[in-house]
């Protein structure tokens, strides 16, 4: 498939793209409302801070290859699961039912 | 955080708060700001009728009439968390009924890039001077003041009368109404 590519970001690069997102939208707003401030415009600083935005989307909507350093490492899927796990799960069920009873009398 | 959407809705979300901020010190930066400003008054002409005011009743009451001059600079009213200034000019007296009459006689609407420097002559008035009796006939002291709105971006609609003002009494007798 070429379209097969993986969008998600793992926890590590969740957590960092949300604390760039953060850090570049509040600079960004700082500086607009300096900005802002000198030429007594507020309208520049919603504009300096929509730029901020712009970049701060760039950088930390798309899964960017910095934010899939440390992929999760699942458990590869067992092949013999239908033979042993049917009669061993009715089992434990039955005892942990029974037990708390005996506890509570 | 694990989708786009959800990283595209955090960021807009996070970004209104950030510009709420804003706002709110952009509030801050002007709130102690006093907004004043001198305002030159004169009157030219000053005449009182007694007319019936249809609008209200039959009876004759005193109707003032006046032209006036005006000089206010209020360029440096403006700053940005001000989008726009409502001026107003009022007549306030004293009558036999009344201990305060307000009566706004004109008004004007000036927006952020307009000229503020107000210079005036010969204005006539944009409202009627009614009285609601006979008070204005030989009124010795009627006070004209200006005084505006100050319309904010984000933060109170603040009312401000400025310095200056100019009385002038109205004459003893009524003007005939045909005569003007």
């Amino acid at each position: 498939m070429a379209f097969n590519f993986a969008t998600h970001m793992d926890y590590e690069g969740q957590h960092l793209a949300e604390k760039l997102s953060h850090i570049i939208v509040v600079v960004f707003g700082v500086i607009g409302w300096i900005i802002g401030y000198i030429n007594q415009q507020f309208s520049q600083t919603i504009l300096v801070l929509g730029v901020g935005v712009l970049i701060a989307a760039i950088v930390t909507l798309p899964p960017w290859p910095m934010y899939r350093r440390k992929p999760l490492n699942w458990r590869k899927p067992r092949k013999e699961v239908t033979v042993d796990n049917t009669s061993k799960p009715e089992k434990e069920v039955v005892a942990s039912v029974s037990k708390p009873k005996k506890k509570n009398k | 955080m694990h989708t786009f959407l959800t990283r595209g809705n955090a960021l807009l979300t996070f970004t209104l708060s950030v510009l709420a901020g804003l706002t709110f010190f952009c509030f801050l930066s002007t709130a102690l700001n006093a907004y004043s400003a001198t305002a030159n008054i004169d009157t030219v002409k000053v005449l009182v009728k007694n007319v019936p005011d249809y609008s209200a009743q039959k009876e004759k009451q005193d109707l003032g009439y006046l032209m006036f001059d005006l000089q206010a600079d209020l360029n440096p009213l403006f700053n940005w968390n001000a989008k726009q200034l409502f001026v107003f000019l009022i007549a306030e007296y004293e009558t036999t009924d009344n201990k305060l009459n307000q009566v706004v006689l004109w008004d004007k609407i000036i927006q952020r890039g307009e000229n503020a420097n107000l210079d005036m002559k010969n204005m006539n008035t944009n409202y009627y001077f009614w009285d609601d009796g006979n008070g204005l006939r030989g009124n010795p002291n009627v006070t004209l003041t200006l005084s505006w709105n100050v319309v904010p971006n984000a933060g109170t609609l603040s009312i401000v009368r400025g310095s200056g003002s100019h009385s002038f009494s109205f004459p003893n007798e009524y003007t005939n109404v045909r005569a003007q």
